[in-house]
C-alpha cells in the first residue's frame, strides 16, 4: 500500500547548505575571488595617499567622495557582471542545472543561493576596502550611512540584473566572461572608471550617469558627501533592475 | 496516487530533434517492485525515452505517469519519489564527496544517512575527496548514491555501469539488487545484456526509436530462436550492441 506524496519543496536548511556549497566553490576558485576583492583595493591604494589629503566637497576628501564610491562600484560590478554569470554559464554548460533539475531543488533556490554568495563576496570586498581607507588613510564613513547602504543595495540589484542578462545570452562560461568583461569596461568607461565622467564627451557623460556603473558611483558619492542623491541616478539603477529582470526572464534558459 | 498505479507508465511517446524522429510511439510499463531494462544501439532513443519519463524532456505526443504522477504537472511530488541517475554525472567539480552527499540530502525530507549512502557505494574513504579527483567509476557510484538519497520508490538508471571495470560493475549490480530487495522499482538503460539479464525482470529492446520487443530475457531468447540474449538482440534489431555510448 503506497502512501500519498506531499509536494514538499526544500526549505531554509537546504538553502543554507546550498549557499555553503556555493561559498566553498567560490573560495576554492582562488583566481575568481582575487580579482573582485584585490583589483579594486589595489586601485584604491594607488591613489589613496594623495586623494586622502585633497578636500573636495562638504569637508570630505577625494578619497571619500570619488575613490571609495568608485572602488565599491567596481567590486559590485565585477562580481555581478563577470563572476556570477560565468558561474551560471558553467553550471548550465556542465549539466549541473540539469542534474539539480531531477531533484526537488528549484531553479529559484539556485539563483537565490548564487545571489546570496555574490552579495557576501561584495560585502567582504567593500568591507576590506573601507577598513583600509578608514584605518590607513583616515577616511570617514559616509555622511549619510543609511542612504549609502540603500544605494549599494540598489547598485547590487542593478549589476546582478545586468549579470543575469549576460548569463542568459552567453552560451559558454568563456563567452560569459568575455561578454561580462566587455559590458564591465563599457559601463565602467561611461561611468567614470578611467578618470571621471567629466573627461568624456558631453553626450556620453550624460548617458553614463543613467547607466548602472555611473549612476552607482555618482549616487554613492553624493551619499558619502552628505548631498542629495540625484533622482536620475536612482531612476537609472531602478530601471536597470526592471529591464534586466524582464530581459533575463525572457532569455534565460536552464539548458 | 494509489497502490494500483504502475511505477512507470509511458504511452505512445514521441520525440523529434530537428526533424529526426528519435522516439516513435514508445510504450512501457514498469510495475511496482519490478525492474525493466531498456537496451538498444547508440541512437536507438533510450536516453530520450527515459528523459521524457523523468520529466527532463517534454514529449511531442503521448503520456507519462510515474506512480500516477504527471512529470510536468506534479513536478514537486514526483521529485520526492523518483531518483534519477543521468548518463553523465554533472556535479559540482570542486565539491568533496561528503559535501555533495550532504547537499543532495538537504533537498529531501527523510534522506538516507550520509554514512549509509557512502557505504552502499563504497566511497566512505573518499568522503573528503573532490569530485574531480574521483575515477570515472567512483564518479558513477557517487551519482548512484545521489539518485537514491531521498529514498525514492522508483529509480531511473541511465548507463549504470558504462565505463566501469568488471569489479566495479559487479559492485553496482549488488547495489541495484539491494535497492530491489527494498521494493524500489527500477528502469535501467544499458548496453550490457549480461547486466539486464541479471538485474531485470523484463527487457525492452529499442531500435530506431521504437520498441521492437518487450518481454522477459528468457522469452526474448526463445522468441528470437537464439541461445543468448546478445544473439537475441542482434536477431531482433539486426545490430550489434556497443559497449560505450556515442
Amino acid at each position: 500500500m503506497s502512501t500519498p506524496v506531499e509536494a514538499r519543496r526544500p526549505g531554509l536548511r537546504s538553502l543554507i547548505t546550498l549557499v555553503g556549497c556555493e561559498a566553498k566553490m567560490v573560495v576554492r576558485d582562488t583566481a575568481g575571488l582575487v580579482v573582485p576583492l584585490c583589483l579594486p583595493l589595489m586601485i584604491m591604494l594607488t591613489s589613496a595617499a594623495s586623494a586622502s589629503r585633497t578636500v573636495v566637497a562638504n569637508g570630505r576628501t577625494a578619497l571619500e567622495v570619488y575613490v571609495l564610491p568608485l572602488v565599491f562600484t567596481m567590486v559590485v560590478a565585477i562580481i555581478g557582471i563577470i563572476n556570477m554569470p560565468s558561474f551560471l554559464a558553467y553550471y548550465r554548460r556542465s549539466g549541473i542545472l540539469r542534474r539539480l533539475g531531477v531533484t526537488p531543488a528549484s531553479p529559484a533556490m539556485i539563483l537565490a543561493a548564487q545571489a546570496i554568495v555574490s552579495v557576501l563576496q561584495a560585502l567582504v570586498g567593500m568591507t576590506v576596502a573601507l577598513l583600509v581607507a578608514l584605518l590607513a588613510f583616515g577616511a570617514d564613513p559616509p555622511a549619510d550611512l543609511g542612504r549609502a547602504v540603500g544605494v549599494v543595495a540598489l547598485a547590487m540589484a542593478a549589476m546582478y540584473g545586468a549579470g543575469l542578462i549576460v548569463a542568459a545570452v552567453a552560451p559558454t562560461p568563456n563567452s560569459a566572461v568575455a561578454i561580462g568583461l566587455v559590458a564591465f569596461f563599457v559601463l565602467g568607461a561611461l561611468g567614470g572608471m578611467f578618470g571621471g565622467r567629466d573627461s568624456l564627451p558631453e553626450p556620453l557623460a550624460e548617458i553614463g550617469g543613467w547607466l548602472p556603473f555611473g549612476a552607482a558611483v555618482e549616487a554613492l558619492s553624493s551619499a558619502w558627501a552628505g548631498s542629495t542623491v540625484a533622482a536620475a541616478n536612482l531612476i537609472g539603477l531602478g530601471a536597470t533592475v526592471v529591464v534586466a529582470a524582464v530581459v533575463a526572464g525572457v532569455l534565460f534558459r536552464w539548458e | 496516487m494509489n497502490s494500483a498505479e504502475p511505477a512507470v507508465l509511458a504511452e505512445q511517446l514521441a520525440k523529434s530533434y530537428r526533424g529526426t524522429r528519435a522516439v516513435v510511439e514508445v510504450s512501457l510499463r514498469v510495475e511496482v517492485g519490478e525492474a525493466v531494462g531498456v537496451v538498444g544501439a547508440n541512437g536507438a532513443g533510450k536516453t530520450t525515452t527515459v528523459e521524457m519519463i523523468a520529466g527532463l524532456r517534454v514529449p511531442e505526443q503521448g503520456r507519462v505517469r510515474v506512480l500516477g504522477l504527471d512529470p510536468r504537472r506534479d513536478r514537486a511530488r514526483l521529485r520526492q519519489v523518483l531518483g534519477v541517475q543521468l548518463q553523465q554525472a554533472h556535479l559540482h567539480h570542486a565539491l568533496r564527496v561528503g559535501e555533495l552527499v550532504d547537499l543532495y540530502r538537504s533537498f529531501y525530507p527523510d534522506p538516507r544517512p550520509t554514512a549509509e549512502l557512502l557505504d552502499l557505494v563504497e566511497l566512505t574513504e573518499q568522503r573528503r575527496t573532490s569530485f574531480d579527483k574521483l575515477s570515472g567509476g567512483q564518479q558513477q557510484r557517487l551519482s548512484i548514491a545521489l539518485a537514491i538519497t531521498g529514498r525514492p520508490r522508483v529509480v531511473i538508471l541511465d548507463e549504470l555501469t558504462t565505463g566501469l571495470d568488471p569489479t566495479a560493475r559487479r559492485r553496482m549490480w549488488g547495489t541495484v539488487e539491494r535497492l530491489r530487495s527494498e521494493g524500489v522499482s527500477v528502469l535501467l538503460v544499458s548496453h550490457t545484456m549480461e547486466e539486464v539479464e541479471r538485474l531485470c525482470d523484463r527487457v525492452a529492446v529499442l531500435d530506431a526509436g521504437r520498441v521492437v520487443a518487450l518481454d522477459t530475457p528468457a522469452n526474448l531468447v526463445t522468441r528470437a530462436g537464439t541461445s543468448t540474449l546478445d544473439e537475441a538482440f542482434v536477431a531482433l534489431t539486426g545490430r550489434q550492441v556497443t559497449e560505450e555510448p556515442a
